[in-house]
């Protein structure tokens, strides 16, 4: 008998917490709602920035690991010898180095040169006049 | 490769892209949707747990952020008990620092003027009832809060995500780091606790 009372008074209990609860978040202002709907705004944008880099390229090295993988099992020789690679890193350390632009510059110059040289001794200085 | 194979290629890969994007936009929108639906009452759970609403509205946001960040992915279903669990590492991590700045500040010999919480000042006007009745309401929610701030953090947290939140048993346990049979006993002890401390007249 008393367990059954105990039980009803709990119940009333979490009821009546339970509505007044629920009075106080339908009472919420429109200020807190709006910084809330703010808040919410922002967080969605952060969808999935907050995994780690190699996580979210994983497919992508997935992908050309693969790629690689298949093409190997395929042909039996790695793709591309390494020594015959048409652009590495040093390639484009020579072609982003001071002196080899100034060459570029001089590409006249050596035309130029080239042209004398397959002309032989009648080249183009022999024309002049 | 001939034109036509590389342009059915470009025109499969465009297809899978789209496709992709379709999938995130979704998952964005059932995001924004749970949120919405979750984020005032779980604004309230942390007012009631921390007696600040600017600093709970802090917390509900850093709760959603992570919860976004890191979970967007997982299945919806999941969203609820893991934001909570989110929430509720925050809210306690933000008690630990508050206590270490309470003691600090008695060392000092200063009170701490910001503590001064009034739950029946703060809390808000329900719609559609007489000043009377406003007032009593207020009043039995400010009384209900005080009794909640008596509670042991981990009867408090079960009593508020269980009745509160709604969640069911296992949900409230995977928000709150421990086994199904801590929930029930914290469940349990906390509303002993509450008629206690309430009285029969509160009802």
């Amino acid at each position: 008998m008393k367990e059954s009372i105990d039980k009803q008074a709990d119940e009333a209990l979490v009821e009546r917490a339970r509505d007044l609860f629920d009075e106080s978040v339908a009472g919420l202002d429109a200020e807190t709602r709006s910084r809330l709907n703010q808040s919410r705004q922002q967080a969605v944008a952060e969808i999935g920035r907050g995994r780690p880099v190699w996580i979210r390229w994983s497919p992508v090295f997935g992908a050309t690991a693969a790629a690689v993988v298949a093409v190997v099992l395929l042909t039996g020789t790695p793709p591309m010898d390494l020594a015959e690679a048409p652009a590495s890193a040093s390639d484009l350390d020579l072609l982003l180095d001071e002196e080899s632009l100034e060459m570029l510059e001089d590409l006249e110059f050596y035309s130029w040169i080239e042209l004398e040289e397959s002309a032989g001794p009648e080249g183009p200085e022999n024309h002049v006049g | 490769m001939t034109m036509k194979a590389a342009t059915a290629s470009f025109a499969v890969s465009c297809l899978a892209s789209s496709g992709k994007g379709v999938k995130a936009l979704q998952r964005e929108t059932e995001l924004n949707r749970f949120l919405a639906d979750v984020e005032k009452r779980a604004l309230r759970i942390a007012e009631i747990s921390i007696r600040d609403r600017d600093e709970a509205l802090d917390l509900v946001q850093d709760a959603m952020i992570r919860l976004a960040r890191s979970y967007a992915d997982r299945p919806a279903d999941e969203w609820t008990p893991l934001f909570y669990r989110i929430l509720q590492n925050r809210i306690r991590d933000w008690q630990r620092r508050q206590s270490v700045r309470n003691r600090v500040m008695v060392w000092f010999g200063r009170s701490d003027e910001d503590n001064d919480y009034d739950p029946v000042a703060a809390a808000p006007d329900p719609a559609g009832r007489t000043p009377e009745q406003a007032l009593e309401t207020r009043e039995a929610m400010a009384t209900l809060e005080e009794a909640l701030g008596e509670l042991p953090a981990r009867q408090r947290e079960a009593f508020m995500l269980r009745n509160f939140e709604g969640l069911d048993v296992a949900g409230t346990a995977l928000a709150m780091g421990c086994g199904e049979g801590s929930v029930k006993t914290h469940y349990s002890r906390a509303v002993h606790k509450l008629r206690e401390i309430l009285g029969e007249h509160w009802q």
